[in-house]
């Protein structure tokens, strides 16, 4: 792929600081989503401004924002991080550890953790019995129940797996040790400001993130896939090609392609759909016309739903 | 020179875009200030709902 076509004018190729010029984008995403915390936390703290004059007008203000805030922490994590984790942003390598370090933090991760469950199990063992990141398989290959795998993943079937991993080899117990240290002396940072603010704008957005924002993603990205094989190659992934979701989640709805070629760029993911789309038509890849947040709500409904998504998107059915 | 407005547009568009969730955040969550605690809840049902059924 040519990359001076789709990244625009020969500018950008003195670039410096990014690794590639598309990626200001992500920062300014991590950025404001920062901001947000910040607002909700000095907000919290003048209740009277917000108009919190009650329990109630304070449940009100907290389920507003922690709703939001985990929202957009799951999609800074599960999403823009994760570009990073494949393809880090900047040409510095101290400033990509230390910029993933306060990135992952704010959906509850030690940026290491996150990279090894992400790049080392997912993508390594995609599909199979070992690739713990993913629901667990029925007798038939379907996966179980979408609710179990939200409620029951993040974080106690992750914990254990962790441990189990983390703590086999000395190399990685030692940097896993030093990563933990570190998140866990960043994360703290509101609970020493305000321990119940911490609670309800700081915990509960990292739980809704990584159980209703990640683990709806995750469940939607493979749900009714099977592991790569010589008879089914383009059946490991689902295609999401909604525009408004896609532009919106740095493109992460070309999931099959994204599995396919890793390293890629995310934002050249529309170029390379597009290349790919016959092959994809012909190798029976399932694509949707949405995105992942309305396949997870007919995932997580009754089989009038689950037919719903197993439905083709107009345009990607073969005639052969 | 026509180029130049369009292209200006379509890039701040993609940064707009790309940062839609946070900023909509940000608007909810200070909102509260001018319009109040319940009308930011009513504004983030509706925008979870909404996402649900059509992204």
């Amino acid at each position: 792929m040519n990359r001076q076509q789709s990244d625009g004018p020969a500018v950008f190729s003195s670039w410096r600081i990014f690794s590639h010029p598309q990626d200001r984008h992500c920062v300014a995403f991590h950025v404001a989503c920062l901001a947000a915390y910040c607002c909700a936390f000095w907000m919290y703290q003048h209740p009277k401004l917000v108009g919190v004059t009650g329990p109630w007008s304070r449940i009100a203000f907290v389920a507003a924002s922690a709703t939001m805030l985990g929202w957009i922490s799951g999609i800074n994590v599960g999403v823009n991080f994760h570009n990073h984790s494949h393809r880090p942003i900047f040409t510095s390598q101290f400033a990509n550890r230390w910029f993933g370090r306060i990135w992952a933090f704010s959906a509850g991760w030690p940026s290491f953790f996150w990279e090894y469950c992400h790049v080392t199990i997912h993508h390594a063992r995609l599909l199979a019995v070992d690739d713990w990141t993913l629901p667990r398989q029925n007798a038939d290959g379907s996966f179980e129940d979408f609710r179990r795998y939200l409620f029951m993943h993040w974080p106690w079937r992750l914990m254990k797996h962790l441990w189990l991993d983390l703590t086999a080899r000395r190399n990685l117990r030692r940097r896993s040790l030093r990563e933990l240290v570190i998140f866990l002396a960043l994360w703290s940072i509101p609970f020493w400001i305000d321990w119940k603010m911490a609670v309800w704008l700081w915990a509960l957005p990292h739980w809704i993130a990584n159980v209703w924002v990640m683990g709806s993603g995750m469940y939607a990205q493979h749900a009714g896939c099977v592991s790569k094989s010589d008879a089914r190659p383009l059946s490991h992934s689902n295609v999401f090609v909604s525009k408004f979701f896609n532009l919106t989640m740095f493109n992460i709805g070309f999931h099959l392609e994204h599995h396919e070629h890793p390293r890629v760029h995310w934002s050249l993911l529309p170029e390379l759909h597009e290349r790919l789309k016959q092959e994809l038509i012909d190798g029976g890849a399932h694509v949707v016309p949405y995105g992942n947040h309305r396949a997870a709500w007919l995932l997580a409904g009754n089989d009038a739903r689950k037919k719903q998504f197993a439905e083709q998107a107009v345009g990607y059915t073969s005639n052969r | 020179m026509s180029r130049l407005p369009g292209t200006f547009l379509s890039r701040a568009g993609l940064a707009f875009g790309r940062s839609f969730w946070p900023l909509l955040a940000i608007v909810v969550i200070a909102g509260a200030i001018l319009w109040g605690p319940w009308v930011s809840l009513a504004i983030t049902v509706l925008a979870v709902t909404a996402a649900l059924r059509l992204l």
